[in-house]
């Protein structure tokens, strides 16, 4: 195994570990040898990210484990950054709006979803928690496409998503959006029922299935 | 009159295991909001003033039961009285959105020492304690709940939950000092409803669920908080119900150690397969908050029925009540209660 080799899969190791200090210097040295800040990102911490995120699913790892190794994640997407070429801008990526809609400030499980849509190579516009049905659409028009992605935990807040949607329809903008929702008490039934186009259970079934909502977009 | 013939005997009768004429009919309040628009209306008081005036709060707590919509009158309508207490600010929301959390009164477990303990003689604790009282003297055969925040919710409460949950791994000397604190303010508070008026305590832990924590962390930091309220408050009153959210899988042998009267779980969770892998508590459960609120009266008496056939000991709404569900809709819980008494 090269040294580079090594360096990445200690990247890798260190997210999976929720090892958010070691990850630092890692990343550090990683850069001062010279090697490719891209690839350190693709096949360094988003792997390690990817196999927490696997964890997550298989029940071996729960939201506390999932946080810190996000933590790790972007502490050694804060060294390698700095260093990424202008030339590996990903242009193409899908644009993903998300927040937690209004009346409701629980942003655990959409920040989750955010980690693993950022992992999975989206664009992320994180709009926080207690977002108006307003703030989504004014995000959508500026977006001009891709993905809505909202969460909440109350069940006297899920209003406001169908509100979202149909403020979406009166702009003329809900085909150019895929909509997803999530949240404690949400269920593929009231995902149906509000019109949305997706719901998924949990953080990393809602970035692996948002990938396919995404090409549905770019193909309609 | 039978023993059983007041809705508060009935519910303490079935938590106690006692043969009852029908399973009781319950929306808790608290997390479980049990108010609607349309209650609203019945009895022209409204959110958010209901939350700091102990009359107003008192007289909506009651309009549900008044109607016949449940066995019991819960206080308070959310999950934020203890947290404000404590020293996070909060928003009271409007006429259909609950009180919320909008900035936290320490960022890291740490600072648990800089929380104020919750007090009884001012703010929303007293309102909640005075209200309890009111509806005390006017409806004294209602089942009577207080409901308190469950020991994890509240902390995350406190402390963002993004760092409190981390912070249960990386700092766990610290973390179990702000748990202890909680604890003992919930405890204060619980013991200060149940003087006040209340008979039986609900406790609501959404935060600290077994699919966020997973069994480990369930088990290091949920589990003790939750068993020593039940420890302090079971001998003080006629039952504490513990509502645990989502799904409990994971955390089955946790459960088993649970010392609450009862149990209440999400709509999610199979009734039967909690049965088998949690004996001996009584279930309460565990109709689906959506389908109450869509509104379909076939689908929601079924539902009704089948919590009922599935093992459920008490009938209720999974997680309360959406403030749009129809009144017409949520008649058809007691309903059922009924029928079941009828065909008995």
């Amino acid at each position: 195994m090269s040294r580079k080799e090594e360096l990445l899969a200690e990247l890798d190791r260190c997210v999976l570990e929720m090892e958010d200090d070691t990850v630092t210097g890692v990343a550090q040295e990683y850069v001062d040898a010279g090697y490719d800040a891209y690839e350190g990102i693709t096949e360094g911490l988003s792997k390690g990210m990817e196999k927490a995120g696997q964890l997550y699913e298989e029940e071996e790892y729960f939201v506390p484990e999932l946080l810190i190794c996000s933590d790790a994640m972007y502490n050694g997407l804060d060294v390698l950054k700095p260093h990424l070429k202008a030339s590996t801008d990903q242009g193409s990526k899908c644009p993903v709006i998300i927040g937690v809609v209004e009346g409701d400030t629980h942003d655990i499980g959409k920040n989750l979803v955010k980690i693993m849509m950022d992992t999975a190579g989206f664009e992320v516009y994180d709009l926080g928690r207690d977002v108006a049905v307003e703030a989504f659409v004014e995000k959508a028009k500026e977006v001009g496409h891709g993905i809505i992605c909202m969460s909440t935990l109350m069940t006297t807040t899920m209003g406001n998503m169908s509100r979202v949607i149909e403020s979406l329809k009166e702009q003329g903008l809900r085909d150019r959006f895929g909509v997803m929702v999530g949240g404690g008490p949400l269920s593929k039934s009231f995902a149906d029922k509000i019109g949305a186009d997706l719901y998924t259970a949990n953080a990393a079934e809602a970035a692996k299935e948002s990938k396919n909502l995404a090409d549905k977009i770019a193909n309609s | 009159m039978n023993q059983q013939d007041t809705p508060a005997n009935l519910l303490a009768g079935t938590l106690h295991r006692e043969k009852s004429y029908r399973p009781p009919c319950i929306c808790p309040g608290g997390m479980m909001n049990m108010l609607t628009v349309e209650a609203m209306d019945l009895c022209h008081t409204y959110w958010p003033e209901a939350h700091s005036d102990p009359v107003l709060m008192a007289r909506l707590a009651a309009a549900p039961f008044a109607a016949g919509l449940f066995d019991n009158i819960g206080v308070p309508f959310c999950m934020t009285v203890e947290a404000e207490a404590m020293g996070s600010a909060v928003d009271l929301g409007d006429r259909q959105t609950e009180p919320r959390v909008t900035a936290y009164a320490i960022a890291s477990v740490e600072q648990w020492d800089k929380l104020s303990p919750v007090s009884l003689d001012r703010g929303r604790a007293k309102v909640v304690l005075d209200a309890l009282a009111r509806i005390r003297a006017q409806y004294p055969q209602a089942a009577i709940i207080g409901n308190l925040t469950g020991p994890i919710s509240l902390a995350s409460s406190l402390v963002d939950a993004n760092a409190l949950y981390k912070e249960l791994r990386k700092k766990p000397q610290a973390a179990h000092a702000l748990m202890d604190f909680v604890t003992d303010n919930l405890i204060t508070f619980g013991r200060a409803q149940i003087q006040a008026g209340a008979e039986f305590i609900v406790i609501s832990d959404p935060s600290g669920t077994g699919e966020i924590l997973g069994p480990r962390l369930f088990e290091e930091y949920a589990l003790p908080g939750l068993n020593r309220l039940c420890q302090a408050l079971r001998p003080l009153c006629s039952g504490v119900i513990v509502h645990i959210c989502g799904q409990l899988r994971t955390v089955y042998p946790q459960l088993a150690q649970l010392e609450s009267d009862a149990i209440s779980v999400d709509a999610a969770v199979s009734l039967e397969k909690l049965r088998e892998n949690v004996p001996g508590k009584v279930v309460m459960g565990n109709v689906s908050t959506f389908a109450l609120a869509a509104g379909k009266s076939d689908t929601i008496r079924s539902l009704c029925r089948g919590c009922l056939r599935s093992g459920a000991d008490i009938l209720a709404p999974a997680c309360g009540l959406g403030t749009t569900t129809a009144l017409s809709s949520i008649r058809i819980l007691m309903e059922t209660v009924k029928e079941a008494a009828d065909a008995d």
